[in-house]
């Protein structure tokens, strides 16, 4: 009995054949091409809807928190709601870049440009909630440790305060990670393109890039650097996210599942909206042979997979309810099933646990369009599982005498509908400014990149031309 | 300002200042944006002038300070100390009674009251209804001016036209009043009814206790009132009479106060009373009784005869019952209550609902007649200012007679009979019969404006008086502040009829005085004054026999049988009583003690009864609306939401009054339903009616969505067999046994009856002392929520309407939380005030990010409103939900709206912050009372200890029932230390280890093993 087993390359990241200039022309041909009317009548309507979410904070701020359905007993509703979705969302995108990046997968370069953009604009728009959700905007400031004449510091006991500390180093440390992969990308924008202005404003935000290959070593180290301080953040953002709840004595929050359930669940959100954005604009932008269906289905196993961590969390809460003899805790998980939001938490469950086990087939996972409306579906499940974790939770707490049902106003849905406004308006001039994959990335993970020149004896083998085509693995 | 100022070098004397015509000029015009702010009756001159009498007057009346702009005092009263409030003692009249009370003045503006502890009625303890009077008279709906035909016209125009029109003694003259026990109006009254021979004089209150006077007539042969002592009684019986609310009883305060007393208990040993009750509606006196019958209203007229028939065979007496038979006369509650009585002879109160018919309040009196209860615990008094009359029969008489046109003119004083009287009357068309209608009333209401005269009547906190009390204690009425809007008192307008000329209040009351006080009467009226009340007063007790005609007068009414089908009953309302209180904030939007409604009635009914009517006979929970039902009864017609009560009386509807009001003043115009069209004068509490639903629903904001405990253990509750055999039931390990973690290692430390162990140590300022702690007494909260409207006004928190309250936003710092067990259709009910806890571990002070919320040294969990920037995480963290956000700006809106918001900033207490849009708040345990006690105690004995009972909440001292204590914990012998060491004591939520300062003794039942 002997098996021997042969080399078995990875399928091309990259359809078609495609060379390093091919490539460049295919990305940056993009930002260098007149503006396409369509662009601008969607970043119009994404403007609208900008206008939308000013407005609303405006009249929030004008009249107070009351313009929203919160209530005694629910004091968070949409707000904090919409804040930890925007923040899930946000994960995959460094996620993809950082951990992916450590862990070697070359696939990633195809998406990581665009999955980070989306990230920051999420972030952005989480941002927004915890900011204006509090009753005095105007003395926000407070929550930072400004030193002050009565050396008034801030709680530092107190989760929101982990969440200022969290959120904001995550946005720093993923616009800077972003911004320095779109270096060396940038510099070949300012090289091709033909405006004057352009070639200034992309040779300033370039840093004067010239491909040598001093530029190159520090590019690479800086990159690893930042990968490795954003690696931990993809855990601790979520984690400290989930400690708003966690760290509290409300029945239904007081969970030590919550970090490792909210990160598996912000991945698993997170994953879903790059690959809505990312089938749109692969049709539009003819992007197939970057973005392929392999990527497709790469991606579609991380939410079957993060899908069941999620799916499994909600099993073991029920359990642990069960298991711990809390009788308010029991009550809540029961209520949840079976009370006045059962609607609610039945949306979630068909959401994420049933919806992600259709890609358990191979022809389900690697269906573009079935993709897409999956997709949309888990968004959706995941934005009902942070409304059932936050709102049924206050809902139907200890005392009986206080409980009370939460309704949505006008207000809060506009708001969170406005800042779909200000993620595609940033998205919108991501696509058409900047180069939406990392161009320069996307050679080094090509076969033209790596030529075997040596066998595994150490001997001189002239390189070959064709590109490999996958084999099937044989047994003997 | 220059100018100004060399002015104010030159003042000699107050009264030189306020003749200074170009000084006023001046002010005016440099102020005149706020000139508004008093209307021109009381101009800055007037008020300098009297106030300069009122010094003169050694500081009886106190005064308001100007309000435009705080200038030092010229020369500063003797006694006042700016930011040291006076107090002064008056009483609050309420229909013909008066009860004694304290008010607190802050430089001239009265901004508490509180309880008399020297006056028989209070007791040091308040209602509802006299909690929220300072907030009527700082009402800016009232009515500012006389009124000629709808014009607005000086109070001159009025005492001209009175002097002129009454100047001819030959008129015949119809006066209608409203209850009344002062002795200077019965005073007046006598001598107008002497010089207008063709006068005639009714009183009308669309709930009165006429009906229990005409029953002792019935019974003994004398109109008398029938007084209570419940705290002599070991037996009370209640038919339908909820003697412990204010809007069932008129001396509920006393009532509530005896009945609670007489069953605290403090240790096994201790004895309570047992309370029977047979109702309709359930009331808060039938959640706090032992036992508890429903039964139509209809139906308790029988089962009251059908008690006496039993026990005429047992007594003599009662032999104008002998024989009755009815459906009762062989029910088991018949029975019992039978045994009981007998077994209870001279120690026990028969007691009928004051609304029920004089029939059945003659069975009732002969019942303590015979059962020797009568001059023991239940003593009858003559009234010395009625007249011996059936006061009902007299004013359908008068408005008869006013239809007839025998009355050239009316004098309506204080009542409002166009919204109250019964509807077959025909009150207003009579009115219209009489040429000149003269109207005194606080607002500009229904009947005002039907009159050709409307004279704006001053609020008791305004103006000098006198009054009775429930047992006859004689009070004057001491003013606290100049009238805001320069109104008349009753007696100022009889004196104004029987002079033709203003006279003052004080004048009148003090010549009605100079009769009841001997010796030196200047000293004797200053220890009136200064008590609040004459010591040597008191109605005579009667002695009674029952009279012999008591069979024949009965008969008749023995064998009136109940209404068939659906009855509807029309009772007062538990906040707005008759309607009189319409116009205050703080009523309406105090939740109903027994529904937790707010801004609305209903129609109260059954869970059977809404489904025999097709409704569905549970509420949802998410959704303010309910559906409504439309009733119609003697040809009148109206649509109101249906209720559903559990405990309710099958095939019987309750309605109150007093809402539907229409152009009265801006809280109370649209809100709620009339129902007076309903109430005949035949049919005063209940009558048959057609009932249906609409189909249409209507949204009713109530505090409380859910019904029910689910099991869970925040009230606990044992009868006192089960107490006396475990007196340790209430703790948390009798609740829990060993299921929750911690408990068996609390065990083995003998720590068990505390809750679990926990694994934390640390204590809030444990070498500090004093500790302040709280303890509510389950066995005596009724849940009157008369703690909600004292804590509304001494902490300055806002109303904020019935939309917001509907979103469950309510601002009250302490509420009532009212919770059902057992089945729908005979649950008992169980109230449990609930304030912040203050917890030693507050979960709410480790999740502010800024660190708003924290424990002071003395164990107090403090808010400071500057630091807060609104994120919620301590409301939401707070497993009691006692926080309470500032959504909109409330406190904005409360006390800047209308065109002179000045007169409504009036009432706050100056001692607590006013908190901005964006803040939470929530019970502070008084901590301006509490610091204030502290410095005092600092200042007069060196001791940071105040002596216990020295500092008291709000709530605390407001509660009729003694429910609340509050003090120091490191003082083993104060009073809130014995609660706390009490084995009835348990805090909610132990598992938690939040640790509450608030902690609760166990109710306790007293109940009857043969009936239970």
């Amino acid at each position: 009995m002997s098996k021997t087993y042969e080399y078995v390359p990875e399928p091309a990241l990259i359809k078609g054949n495609h060379d390093f200039k091919s490539i460049t022309a295919m990305v940056t041909d993009i930002n260098l091409r007149p503006t396409p009317k369509m662009w601008y009548v969607l970043f119009g309507l994404s403007n609208i809807l900008l206008l939308v979410l000013l407005v609303s904070i405006g009249y929030l701020i004008w009249e107070g928190t009351g313009i929203w359905g919160l209530n005694q007993p629910v004091g968070w509703g949409w707000a904090i709601i919409n804040f930890v979705w925007w923040v899930g969302i946000g994960h995959a995108g460094t996620l993809i870049s950082a951990i992916l990046f450590l862990f070697r997968q070359d696939w990633r370069t195809a998406i990581n440009r665009f999955a980070e953009a989306m990230t920051i604009f999420a972030v952005m728009c989480a941002g927004i909630f915890p900011a204006i959700h509090v009753g005095r905007i105007w003395v926000i400031y407070w929550v930072f440790p400004l030193p002050n004449q009565m050396a008034m510091w801030p709680n530092f006991n107190s989760p929101l305060l982990w969440d200022v500390f969290a959120v904001s180093t995550y946005f720093t440390v993923s616009l800077l990670f972003w911004y320095v992969g779109l270096v060396p990308d940038l510099a070949t924008v300012r090289d091709r393109i033909k405006s004057k202005i352009g070639k200034v404003l992309y040779g300033t935000f370039a840093l004067g890039w010239r491909g040598s290959n001093r530029h190159w070593w520090n590019y690479e180290k800086s990159y690893m650097i930042l990968a490795g301080l954003a690696t931990p953040l993809v855990l601790s953002v979520h984690t400290i996210v989930s400690f708003d709840f966690a760290v509290s004595i409300i029945p239904g929050w007081h969970t030590t599942i919550f970090p490792p359930y909210f990160v598996a669940g912000a991945v698993f959100s997170g994953f879903a909206m790059v690959l809505t954005l990312m089938i749109i604009c692969r049709k539009i932008y003819g992007l197939e042979d970057i973005m392929t269906v392999d990527h497709i289905e790469k991606m579609n196993l991380i939410i079957l997979v993060t899908g069941n961590m999620v799916g499994f969390a909600y099993l073991m809460e029920f359990f642990i309810a069960w298991y711990g003899g809390v009788e308010y805790e029991k009550a809540i998980f029961i209520l949840r099933a079976m009370g006045p939001y059962a609607w609610a938490y039945w949306i979630m469950i068909a959401c994420n646990v049933i919806s992600p086990q259709f890609f358990w087939s191979k022809k389900l996972r690697r269906s573009v369009g079935f993709t897409f409306f999956i997709s949309i579906v888990v968004n959706i499940g995941m934005w009902f599982e942070r409304f059932v974790i936050t709102v049924t939770s206050l809902s139907t707490d200890f005392l009986p005498s206080s409980w009370g049902y939460y309704s949505p106003t006008f207000w809060d849905v506009i708001t969170y509908i406005g800042t779909f406004g200000l993620f595609f308006s940033s998205f919108l001039l991501f696509l058409r400014f900047l180069p939406m994959v990392a161009v320069a990335e996307l050679k080094g993970v090509m076969p033209q990149a790596d030529p075997h020149n040596y066998d595994e004896a150490g001997e001189y083998v002239p390189p070959k031309v064709e590109i490999p085509e996958p084999k099937k693995e044989t047994v003997k | 300002m220059s100018d100004q100022s060399n002015k104010t070098t030159y003042w000699k004397s107050l009264n030189e200042l306020a003749q200074n015509e170009e000084y006023k000029k001046f002010e005016e015009r440099e102020f005149a944006e706020n000139a508004t702010e008093l209307t021109d009756q009381v101009s800055r001159r007037s008020f300098l002038r009297v106030m300069g009498a009122s010094i003169a007057l050694a500081g009886f009346a106190s005064c308001r300070k100007p309000v435009q702009k705080i200038m030092p005092y010229a020369r500063q009263p003797e006694d006042l100390v700016l930011g040291e409030p006076h107090f002064y003692a008056t009483a609050m009249p309420f229909q013909d009674t008066v009860t004694g009370l304290i008010v607190e003045n802050n430089e001239g503006r009265p901004t508490k009251l509180e309880g008399n502890e020297e006056h028989p009625s209070s007791g040091g303890r308040t209602s509802i209804y006299h909690q929220a009077g300072i907030l009527s008279m700082y009402d800016p709906d009232r009515s500012r001016s006389p009124q000629r035909d709808g014009e607005s016209v000086s109070k001159d125009d009025f005492i001209n036209f009175a002097s002129d029109h009454f100047s001819d003694r030959n008129r015949s003259v119809l006066f209608i009043s409203e209850g009344n026990s002062s002795p200077t109006y019965h005073r007046l009254k006598d001598q107008i009814l002497s010089e207008f021979s063709g006068a005639e004089w009714v009183t009308y209150e669309p709930f009165s206790e006429d009906n229990a006077i005409e029953g002792t007539q019935m019974a003994f042969g004398s109109r008398l009132r029938t007084v209570n002592h419940f705290d002599e009684a070991d037996l009370v019986i209640s038919l339908d009479d909820d003697f412990m609310s204010p809007y069932g009883h008129k001396n509920s305060v006393e009532n509530a106060y005896k009945t609670t007393q007489r069953r605290k208990v403090t240790s096994t040993d201790d004895e309570m009373s047992r309370i029977y009750i047979v109702e309709n509606a359930y009331t808060t006196t039938g959640s706090y009784a032992d036992h508890r019958m429903k039964l139509k209203s209809s139906e308790i007229e029988a089962f009251t005869f059908a008690l006496a028939g039993r026990l005429a065979g047992s007594v003599s007496g009662l032999s104008a019952f002998d024989g009755v038979n009815n459906d009762f006369s062989n029910h088991d509650w018949v029975d019992r209550l039978a045994e009981e009585l007998l077994d209870h002879r001279g120690n026990a109160i028969v007691t009928a609902g004051q609304d029920h018919s004089p029939a059945m309040h003659a069975a009732v009196a002969a019942i303590n007649a015979a059962l020797d209860n009568a001059g023991n615990t239940v003593t009858y008094h003559e009234l010395p200012y009625r007249d011996d009359r059936n006061e009902r029969e007299a004013f359908s008489n008068a408005v008869s007679e006013m239809q007839a046109g025998r009355f050239d003119t009316v004098v309506l004083v204080g009542t409002n009979p166009i919204f109250t009287a019964p509807a077959d009357l025909g009150f207003a068309d009579a009115l219209a019969n009489v040429d000149t209608r003269i109207h005194l009333a606080e607002y500009i209401d229904e009947t005002s404006r039907v009159c050709n005269w409307h004279v704006n009547r001053a609020h008791f906190l305004e103006a000098w008086g006198d009054g009775l009390s429930y047992t006859g204690h004689r009070s004057v009425i001491q003013p606290q502040i100049l009238p805001l809007f320069d109104g008349l008192s009753e007696v100022e307008l009889l004196a104004t009829i029987l002079n033709g000329e203003e006279s003052s209040g004080y004048d009148l009351v003090q010549e009605t005085w100079e009769e009841y006080l001997d010796g030196d009467f200047t000293r004797a009226w200053e220890v009136v004054l200064h008590d609040g009340l004459d010591e040597n007063s008191g109605f005579d007790t009667a002695s009674v026999s029952i009279s012999g005609n008591l069979g024949s007068e009965i008969q008749d009414h023995l064998n009136e049988g109940p209404v068939s089908g659906m009855e509807i009953n029309i009772r007062p309302d538990a906040t707005l009583f008759d309607g009189r209180f319409a116009n205050n904030g703080w009523l309406q939007e105090l939740p109903e003690p027994m529904t937790k409604i707010t801004w609305d009635n209903v129609a109260l009914m059954s869970p059977a009864t809404a489904e025999s009517l097709g409704l569905p006979s549970e509420r949802s929970f998410r959704t303010n609306n309910v559906p409504t039902v439309r009733i119609s009864a003697g040809g009148e017609t109206i649509e109101i939401a249906a209720w559903i009560q559990p405990g309710h009386a099958d095939d019987s509807i309750t309605l109150t009054v007093g809402y539907g009001r229409d152009n009265v003043g801006r809280v109370a115009d649209g809100v709620g339903i009339d129902t007076y069209p309903l109430r005949t004068s035949q049919a005063m509490l209940f009558q048959g009616a057609d009932v249906e639903a609409t189909g249409s629903s209507y949204e009713i904001a109530c505090v409380q969505d859910h019904y029910s405990l689910e099991g869970r253990d925040m009230i606990r509750t044992a009868n006192m067999d089960e107490y006396r055999e475990n007196p340790e039931f209430a703790s948390f390990k009798s609740f829990h046994g060993f299921e929750v973690p911690g408990m068996k290692e609390a065990e083995r430390a003998g720590t068990a009856h505390q809750g679990p162990v926990s694994l934390f140590t640390e204590q809030y300022g444990p070498d500090h002392e004093p500790q302040w702690g709280m303890a509510i007494d389950l066995n005596a909260c009724f849940g009157c929520g008369v703690c909600t409207i004292a804590c509304q006004a001494e902490n300055n928190i806002p109303v904020i309407g019935k939309r917001e309250v509907g979103r469950r936003r309510i601002m009250h710092w302490i509420r009532t939380d009212r919770y059902f067990e057992g089945d729908q259709d005979n649950p008992k009910v169980y109230h449990q005030p609930v304030p912040c806890m203050h917890c030693e571990l507050a979960p709410c002070e480790q999740v502010c990010p800024v660190a708003a919320t924290t424990h002071s040294d003395d164990g107090m969990n403090q808010m400071t409103y500057n630091r807060c920037i609104g994120t919620r995480y301590c409301a939401n963290n707070c497993p009691f939900k006692v926080r309470r956000f500032n959504f909109f700006n409330y406190a904005k809106e409360y006390l800047t709206t209308g065109d002179d918001p000045e007169i409504i900033q009036m009432a706050m207490n100056p001692d607590v912050t006013v908190r901005f849009r964006g803040v939470i708040e929530k019970c502070s345990y008084c901590v301006q009372r509490v610091n204030k006690a502290k410095i005092k105690s600092r200042i007069e004995t060196g001791s940071k200890k105040p002596a216990d009972g020295s500092v008291k909440t709000a709530c605390q001292q407001a509660c009729p029932a003694n429910a609340i204590t509050f003090g120091d914990l490191t003082d083993e012998n104060s009073e809130v230390s014995q609660h706390k060491m009490n084995e009835r004591n348990y805090v909610m939520l132990e598992e938690m280890n939040v640790r509450p300062r608030t902690s609760y003794l166990a109710k306790l039942r007293n109940t009857n093993s043969e009936l239970a």
